[in-house]
């Protein structure tokens, strides 16, 4: 950890150059290991200590943006400079207007010391308290764990200084017999909250359950989608939908629809960077403080997420959700979504589907082929069960799905109460907080050999 | 530089490692994107560092630092050393590598121009220029354009006196069209999606793409999709174009033939693989007229290197043979179990990362049909033409693909055009279907510079060349 005051002096030494109207400095730094076990064996563990410097410097309407991994002050100011060059060849952005402005943080805990510090030898200790879960049920197993450290600030010439530290932690582990496998993951910014055993035990169990699939044809089936089917929904529908690029250029599903009925009514869906039972953190890229934004509520279509320049084009305000500078074409983009639970649980939905699927997860989902009407596909994978008159009767050969979520959504019979944080491409900036789903209706148009 | 890494290794030896590598990389990398008309991303950024990789007691260990000091590296090497040591608590059989001359070699793309030493004004005129013909007068409501090149400088050291020195520079541009109406979103793209196309070498590549030559037709295309029927549902002849033709590879042959894969080391992510040790040799893959290459050697492909990142020369080998599945992409570590050494495809995505077995050119070789004759004889097929979606299950066995457009042939030239063309299929019933390849004529290699896998993610830039070539009987659509 390098900490607030260094990274502040740091940065000022570019800043102090003063090539430009204004200019602002992220700094993102990460100290982690990573443990990937496969065959019931790890076969790689690596360490990384990474740290990255964005300067953006504005001459006028003109923005530049250069970054460096290297903390020298000749190389801070060199990228500071290469920015500023940058800016005075750019063409003007007419919707931009000014940096962000300080502001006050929500003060969040976010570190944990002990998940900062958990050491190579800990966490290969973990891996085989799972191996030896499996074995004893004649499953191997494959899987990673993750924990680290992290620090992000952010400084402009308007003042902002916004400083965070955090910790994160994260396992997965699929379960393989001879014929199925099974799944479970855990997320928390303290690895602690891992419950090592209870996650290999949910996924031995799936696998030993789902053993000698049968083949069922591609059709509409009822469905219970567990929450990392759900999360893995989310995420897709999250990038096509509730940022504000894809909502200003007409391509999302929520482009002119806002305040309309979009899915069903039990679908609740927001962004809250500040609640503390995920992974939360208090501010983007910009320094702005992250807000909690309505996207669906109760069905109908409610916001999307801004940063300060696609704000000023939205005639609003930024809430919190700018990228990186050099993603900051992209737009906002939200990094803590939740889906609002119900008040069912995972055994009530099964005993209330007479003919149906249960879903552990989805793999290799791609949203590109029709955004206005979310249109989503993918494969099941890694325990797919038929649900026969309200009990679960064994594995499915992984089928293919095609459907337009909105659709589906639109016939939720039920959420659970309990839900479960998932993790995102995005990491250890947030992740998505979901329940399982029950469906009336999901749309599986192919399947395969195993 | 060079000294310190020198030092570093000599280090790894005194403390024991059975085996050690230590990997300098400096990436400098330049990105623009220009939307309708305002530049959104100008970005440059510059990277490096080092990763150690040995083993100890028979396990792996690694670690990175950006930090190139003599004292870090010792630091980062103890660390490496420890990290072995953890891996060894429940490691069952000690890792063995594929013997490898040790290279003291030097290797540089060949670059025309130095993309880095052209003007930024000229790149942005270019492609200012290209928004403003997608967006003129038109239903275009989102014109993209956008130029990426990468600078890659990379020092590669082992205990087994390895020495090598590569320079690689990498270029690529490309634009799309998104016309809106009504709740409809259509796209065009040229010369492909998903940022264009890419390539070994320098400003000499965007320049021979001319971009500027096929604007208006992409903006006219995608305004046109507006208003075009769906694709008809049901089995169809294809005739799938070569862009299409090269994600086709990348998702069903490339990433099934990574032995890692295979193996079961990257199931937990991505998934493992159909093409099973025993299927080597002995599995009809495709029809007769199919032949996949690996080939690290090929000019001017986005995959193209002198060494990977184990020090393994770059070399071209076959994957599929007359239809035969007969090899794999492999390392040092895994090429051992087939008997072999290894066919030099192991590469990290930057100096904090381990390598891992990534595709090379992962190539489809032209066959002998004639494009023009191809199409007449093909009336009542559909072209489909350039990617816009992808999904393959984790055995790399059910795919399914968007394409941007479909036209109907008729009398030999395109027909009907139709919106949201899907096409999905089992790899080997599919590519076992192919009558048709086209020739060289029609050969183009397409740079992939998005290719992920592994934990932590890696992005690798890979490449695939091919040609148009037909399908007989795939399921178009999703009969919905």
């Amino acid at each position: 950890m390098i900490g607030t005051d260094k990274i502040h002096s740091m940065l000022k030494v570019a800043l102090d150059l003063n090539l430009g109207d204004q200019a602002d400095a992220v700094f993102l730094g990460s100290e982690s290991g990573l443990t990937r076990f496969a065959n019931s064996t790890i076969h790689q563990n690596v360490a990384e200590t990474q740290s990255k410097v964005y300067f953006r410097v504005a001459i006028g309407k003109k923005l530049g943006v250069a970054s460096t991994n290297s903390f020298t002050g000749a190389d801070l100011k060199r990228a500071y400079k290469s920015a500023a060059k940058i800016a005075k060849v750019q063409r003007e952005n007419p919707h931009f207007v000014t940096l962000p402005k300080p502001a006050a943080y929500p003060n969040i805990d976010t570190f944990f010391d002990g998940t900062a510090k958990f050491t190579p030898r800990q966490r290969a200790m973990k891996v085989k308290s799972i191996i030896d879960r499996a074995g004893r049920k004649n499953c191997t197993v494959a899987g990673s764990l993750s924990s680290g450290s992290g620090e992000l600030a952010v400084v402009n010439t308007l003042g902002v200084n916004a400083y965070q530290r955090i910790s994160s932690s994260s396992v997965n582990v699929i379960a393989m017999g001879a014929t199925s496998s099974g799944y479970a993951e855990g997320l928390s910014r303290n690895v602690e909250d891992l419950d090592f055993r209870a996650i290999a035990g949910r996924a031995v169990d799936r696998a030993v359950r789902c053993a000698n699939p049968v083949e069922m044809p591609p059709g509409e089936y009822e469905v219970i989608l567990e929450p990392a089917a759900v999360a893995s929904l989310i995420e897709w529908v999250n990038y096509i939908g509730f940022g504000s690029k894809p909502f200003q250029e007409n391509t999302s599903f929520m482009a002119g629809r806002l305040g309309e009925k979009i899915t069903g009514d039990a679908v609740t869906i927001y962004d809250d960077g500040t609640d503390p039972t995920a992974i939360a953190f208090p501010f983007d890229f910009e320094g702005v403080p992250k807000r909690k934004v309505e996207l669906i509520t109760n069905g109908v279509a409610k916001g999307v997420v801004y940063d300060s320049i696609t704000a000023v084009r939205g005639g609003c305000e930024s809430t919190g959700h700018a990228l990186t500078p050099d993603a900051s074409g992209e737009g906002g983009l939200a990094l803590n979504v939740f889906v609002q639970a119900g008040k069912s649980s995972l055994p009530e939905m099964i005993a209330n589907v007479e003919n149906g699927l249960l879903v552990t997860r989805f793999h290799y989902i791609n949203g590109f082929i029709d955004t206005p009407h979310a249109v989503l596909t993918g494969m099941t994978r890694d325990g797919l069960m038929q649900i026969k008159k309200g009990r679960l009767k064994g594995g499915v050969k992984n089928l293919r799905f095609t459907d337009s979520i909105l659709r589906a959504f639109g016939s939720v019979k039920a959420l659970s109460a309990e839900r479960q944080l998932i993790n995102a491409w995005w990491d250890s900036l947030g992740c998505i907080s979901a329940p399982a789903m029950h469906l009336g209706s999901f749309r599986f148009t192919g399947q395969t050999d195993f | 530089m060079k000294d310190r890494l020198k030092i570093a290794i000599d280090y790894l030896k005194s403390k024991g490692a059975s085996y050690g590598d230590i990997r300098y990389v400096r990436t400098t990398t330049e990105n623009i994107k220009v939307t309708n008309e305002t530049v959104d991303t100008l970005a440059h950024d510059v990277s490096q560092g080092f990763g150690i990789r040995v083993l100890a007691d028979g396990a792996w260990g690694f670690a990175s630092s950006a930090i190139c000091t003599q004292g870090e590296m010792r630091k980062v090497a103890n660390r490496a050393l420890q990290i072995a040591k953890a891996s060894a608590l429940t490691q069952r059989e000690k890792v063995k590598l594929a013997d490898v001359e040790p290279f003291v070699d030097r290797y540089e793309t060949t670059v025309v121009t130095d993309p880095f030493e052209v003007k930024l004004a000229r790149k942005l005129d270019l492609l200012l220029g290209v928004n403003k013909i997608l967006t003129k007068g038109s239903k275009v409501r989102v014109a993209e354009s956008s130029m990426d090149f990468y600078r890659t400088e990379k020092m590669f050291l082992s205990t087994e006196g390895a020495d090598i020195e590569q320079l690689i520079t990498e270029s690529g541009a490309g634009y799309t069209a998104t016309a809106v109406e009504s709740g409809e979103v259509q796209r065009r793209s040229y010369p492909n999606s998903h940022r264009g196309d890419f390539g070994t070498g320098g400003y000499e590549l965007i320049e021979r793409m001319k971009l500027l030559d096929h604007a208006e037709r992409v903006r006219e295309e995608a305004v046109a999709l507006l208003t075009a029927p769906v694709c008809p549902s049901g089995p169809r002849t294809i005739i799938i174009d070569s862009s299409q033709m090269a994600l086709q590879v990348h998702e069903s042959c490339g990433h099934p033939t990574e032995l890692d894969r295979v193996l079961g080391t990257e199931i937990s992510l991505a998934g493992g693989s159909f093409l099973t040790l025993d299927k080597r040799g002995k599995l009809r893959y495709g029809s007769k007229i199919v032949n996949i290459v690996a080939d690290a050697t090929c000019p001017g492909g986005l995959g193209s290197f002198g060494y990977d990142d184990e020090g393994v020369q770059a070399q071209r080998f076959d994957l599929v043979r007359e239809g035969m599945f007969v090899g794999y992409l492999t390392s040092r570590e895994t090429a051992p179990i087939l008997g072999e050494r290894s066919n030099g495809t192991m590469r990290a995505d930057g100096w904090n990362r381990l390598p891992l077995i990534r595709m090379t050119n992962i190539n489809l070789e032209p066959g002998t049909a004639v494009y023009s004759d191809l199409l007449a004889d093909s009336d009542g097929a559909l072209l489909l033409d350039t990617n816009k979606s992808w999904s393959i299950d984790d055995q790399r066995l059910n795919f399914q693909f968007g394409l941007e457009a479909a036209w109907e042939i008729r009398g030999g030239k395109k027909g009907q055009l139709y919106k949201n063309p899907v096409y999905t299929g089992i790899t080997p019933e599919f590519w076992n279907s192919c009558d048709a390849i086209c020739n060289r004529d029609s050969w183009h290699i397409w740079g992939v510079p998005n290719c992920g896998k592994g934990e932590p993610m890696q992005t690798a830039r890979v490449a695939h060349g091919a040609s148009p070539a037909r399908f007989r009987n795939v399921m178009v659509g999703v009969g919905q």
